[in-house]
């Protein structure tokens, strides 16, 4: 029952997925990720069998913490990876709108003409 | 009143100018800007932080070029701004001060001794009587994480050569948030050199200070600064005093 249960989520999640990309809530790229996240967690959730027989080759005695202890580590590194592109895009943003400053001036002192609105 | 030596021949020979971030300094800003130019005949930039008053109108009817962000980028972003304008045109140097009238412009023939004579690459205008206990045991810590032994280390009063121009415009200097102690370790990265000479710094005429506007900006700011200067600290070198 409780796969049934999983797997059915797993579902309802990647249904979510699909709503968000097609609504222009995600990008396609990150989409896929997702997708594949859930899809993976739905199968196990169906067979979380596998999780016995993983956890039983690496040596963790109760298998779900393999499962919550890679959920985790998956986790830690997205959010990571995601502070890091923020951060990229942060630097870009600010030299974009310094450089837009620069050539606003210069355009009006040459011009004369008064700056846009925003 | 107190001018440069030769001043229209110091702005002639050197190609140089005066930025000053500005953030709502109406109050303050006109008296700045013709105080800077009437002492000194130095192009001044004041660099307008998205203010919402009409500091932008008051810097240029006072003589200022302005240059306007169409987004609020802080002190720093909104420097490095003036200092992007200074690497196009080829500046030799450039001044930086504050919009709120706590640094003097009489003061800037001190900060330009050390580099007519070639000894240094940054000179920082000190003025460590400045400030309560508290503001002193934060330079303190701040000394201690980042291993600078600049006295005043969070004076906005500067003199930056053209090798400090060239690196702080860089894409590397924007992921700085504030202009002291990542800005001071990164030219001493790069074996710049960095002198302190004392100053004169009145109490803030208008307005209050950003950093220090509440205590969770303090918080903020100190674990920040912290932090940026444990992770990049260097062996300590000495940053000479001008005489």
């Amino acid at each position: 029952m409780i796969t049934v249960i999983t797997g059915f989520l797993g579902f309802i999640t990647a249904g979510l997925l699909l709503y968000l990309v097609r609504k222009d809530h995600l990008h396609v790229a990150h989409g896929l990720g997702w997708t594949l996240a859930i899809f993976v967690s739905a199968m196990l959730g169906f067979a979380p069998g596998i999780f016995d027989t993983v956890a039983q080759t690496v040596g963790v005695a109760y298998a779900p913490v393999l499962g919550l202890s890679i959920a985790i580590a998956a986790l830690l590194v997205k959010a990571l990876l995601t502070d890091i592109e923020y951060t990229r895009l942060k630097v870009r943003q600010q030299r974009l709108i310094q450089k837009l400053s620069l050539l606003e001036t210069e355009l009006n002192e040459l011009s004369g003409n008064p700056p846009l609105d925003d | 009143m107190t001018t440069l030596t030769d001043p229209a021949s110091v702005a002639a020979r050197h190609r140089a100018a005066v930025i000053i971030p500005a953030l709502n300094e109406s109050g303050a800003v006109t008296a700045v800007v013709q105080d800077i130019i009437d002492q000194t005949a130095l192009p001044v930039w004041v660099i307008d932080d998205a203010s919402t008053d009409d500091t932008a109108e008051k810097a240029r009817q006072a003589g200022a070029r302005v240059i306007s962000l169409p987004e609020r980028l802080g002190a720093w972003g909104a420097t490095q701004t003036g200092l992007r304008e200074a690497k196009r045109m080829k500046l030799d140097w450039v001044i930086t001060m504050d919009a709120d009238g706590q640094h003097t412009p009489a003061d800037i023939h001190l900060l330009l001794e050390p580099i007519r004579e070639g000894a240094a690459d940054v000179v920082v205008g000190s003025c460590t009587e400045r400030g309560s206990k508290l503001r002193h045991i934060a330079w303190a810590m701040m000394r201690l994480t980042s291993g600078l032994n600049c006295r005043d280390l969070t004076s906005g009063f500067r003199l930056l050569g053209h090798k400090a121009i060239d690196l702080l415009s860089g894409a590397q200097a924007s992921h700085l948030e504030y202009q002291d102690v990542g800005v001071l370790l990164m030219l001493d990265g790069a074996q710049l050199r960095i002198t302190e000479v004392p100053v004169t710094m009145p109490e803030r005429q208008h307005g209050k200070s950003r950093i220090f506007s509440s205590w969770l900006a303090v918080a903020y700011y100190m674990s920040q600064t912290l932090v940026l200067g444990a992770f990049k600290r260097r062996p300590p070198k000495l940053v000479k005093r001008w005489r």
